[in-house]
């Protein structure tokens, strides 16, 4: 019978530690964190700043020893095969640097094919591509320095693509984008998954993780907390919904308190109150009381990725 | 990696650092430098009646050039890319980075060697001044030996100033002493003995003492030990630039300081 074929990326008990300073106690990044990612999905590493996502993804890309634990690549270990691992991950990082400004799009690209060793012939092939896939065609021979944020991340993209990877890291690549350059970004995400790639996306945004991920896995101080279908987080992000209003006499606040799903009615710093819920359809129940009462200015807002992880995390006490 | 992956790695890095310096021109500046010094050198010659040492004053800026050179751009490669964000990226390719500096510093290397054309333009437009070569075959020997050289230790450099968190101050001491322990203006044999010793563990010395040479009309002795000195030396650069690498790759990656490292 013939073996399973091995999953695209595998943790087991992966510890990494740092040294700040001399006299300073280690402070893990991450803490025996155990993760599979089969061949093919979108997989969401949600966290907050700090969470210990970017380790992982540098541990995977070979660019970070792990203190303790495994991690593997397709079935070859990040440490003891690094130039076969090197050769099936592609990253991208975040932000606007890790490209080089004074060279145009279609340069870049070509001297990075170069560097994942592709014939020239192939790497002027793929590059221009890949530009066109990225919407950059047009653009493609001014210098990166020109561009905008939005065109620069979907050049980083293409950057992480030149090589033909099968496991692609995209760390918080929509970070400082705006909402149609992110939007665009992980339509290009997507198409990823259709054509057999592994995407592994670390991202503090939640709606982000349910739009495009096949399977979320929540993680905070380098531990893993859980994995969950994004679906989950999209029950969270309703449950969750806060309601922002001004011009609440205090009796009405008091009464909102009391409504079924209502966690907290909390004073905000420039008037008005903010109501947190933990309840699905709670949000509605809030915002049809304050219009019967006459209050109109009111909105909704998505809870904070924080916020969830207090709700979620509270209620389990950490036994993920 | 194999031989012709390797080769391929470094045209790659040679395209790339002549692509970059092309738009990056504050980088050549030493470029421009060479034909004022050599407007000074060769005035001073000229004004002390030394028109025998008008070769001394061609060859010193090219020699600084190429030292500046260099010690500027060649030994900030590996910096930049750490400012620039890339360097982690780059790490993350199958190509070593040492392919990618060897191809680097080898074009930053051979664009400095254009100082010496610049320094004799400089000398026959504007001095009236044809200085000859006697022995253009062991002077384009010791060029190629020179610029192979000055790779190998730019390579060093690159792997010294990475690790140093005040890389231009390590950078700007080591610029004016260079010059005169490579004999740039002042042949080795005139400095004081004690200086001597010095001068030898640097290449330079003995490729400046070997052009002055090449431009006399006189046999040059000992030219194989010599030219062996300074490809010798150049070596031991590559050796020592291509282990600090390694060390210092190994070093960020184990305790994560790759991106300030």
């Amino acid at each position: 019978m013939a073996e399973p074929p091995p999953p695209a990326v595998s943790a087991g008990q992966l510890t990494r530690t740092f040294q700040r300073t001399r006299k300073a106690a280690p402070v893990a990044a991450l803490d025996r964190l155990d993760l599979t990612i089969d061949a093919g999905e979108i997989h969401g590493l949600l966290g907050p700043n700090g969470a210990g996502k970017t380790t992982l993804c540098k541990i995977l890309a070979t660019v970070l020893l792990p203190t303790a634990g495994t991690a593997s690549v397709l079935g070859h270990d990040v440490v003891t095969s690094t130039a076969v691992v090197r050769r099936l991950i592609g990253i991208v990082f975040g932000g606007e640097r890790g490209l080089y400004g004074r060279l145009t799009a279609r340069q870049n690209l070509r001297y990075w094919s170069a560097l994942y060793r592709q014939p020239a012939a192939d790497g002027r092939a793929r590059a221009d591509r890949l530009l066109d896939r990225v919407g950059l065609a047009d653009r493609a021979d001014d210098r990166v320095e020109t561009y905008s944020r939005g065109m620069k991340q979907r050049l980083h993209l293409a950057r992480g693509l030149i090589g033909d990877p099968r496991v692609v890291v995209l760390d918080e690549p929509t970070t400082g984008l705006d909402p149609v350059a992110a939007r665009e970004f992980r339509a290009l995400v997507t198409e990823l998954r259709a054509e057999g790639r592994t995407v592994l996306l670390t991202t503090h945004d939640m709606a982000e993780a349910e739009a495009i991920c096949d399977r979320v896995s929540l993680i905070d101080g380098g531990r893993l907390l859980a994995t969950e279908d994004p679906r989950t987080i999209g029950r969270w992000l309703s449950t969750y919904e806060r309601v922002q209003a001004t011009g609440v006499p205090p009796q009405l606040a008091a009464q909102l308190a009391e409504l079924p799903g209502v966690a907290a009615v909390l004073d905000q710093p420039g008037g008005g109150i903010r109501v947190e819920t933990d309840a699905p359809g709670a949000a509605g129940l809030v915002l049809r009381r304050l219009l019967d009462a006459g209050v109109t200015a009111v909105g909704t807002a998505r809870p904070s990725l924080e916020e969830v992880y207090l709700h979620v995390i509270g209620q389990r006490g950490l036994r993920v | 990696m194999t031989g012709t992956s390797a080769l391929r790695g470094v045209a790659a890095a040679a395209r790339f650092e002549a692509a970059t310096l092309r738009r990056s021109p504050d980088d050549l500046m030493a470029l421009l430098n060479a034909p004022l010094l050599a407007v000074m050198f060769l005035a001073i010659t000229r004004h002390a009646h030394r028109g025998d040492l008008a070769g001394y004053a061609v060859l010193a800026p090219a020699v600084i050039t190429v030292w500046a050179m260099g010690l500027l751009v060649s030994g900030e490669i590996i910096d930049q890319e750490r400012w620039n964000g890339t360097l982690e990226a780059m790490l993350a390719t199958p190509t070593p980075l040492q392919v990618v500096v060897l191809g680097r510093v080898a074009v930053v290397t051979a664009i400095s060697l254009l100082s010496i054309v610049e320094s004799w333009l400089v000398a026959r437009v504007g001095f009236g001044v044809a200085i000859a070569v006697p022995h253009p075959g062991i002077f384009a020997v010791t060029l190629l030996c020179t610029g192979l050289a000055m790779a190998g230790t730019a390579t060093a450099m690159a792997g010294t100033f990475v690790l140093a968190r005040s890389a231009r101050t390590f950078q700007n001491s080591l610029s004016y002493p260079f010059y005169v322990l490579g004999g740039a203006l002042v042949p080795v044999a005139l400095l004081p003995g004690w200086l001597q010793p010095a001068c030898r563990v640097v290449f330079l010395s003995w490729a400046t003492d070997l052009l002055r040479d090449a431009l006399a009309p006189a046999a040059v002795p000992h030219l194989l030990p010599r030219l062996a000195a300074v490809l010798g030396l150049g070596v031991l650069g590559w050796l020592a630039g291509f282990a600090m690498l390694d060390r210092i790759l190994d070093r960020v990656r184990r305790t994560g300081t790759l991106a300030h490292a």
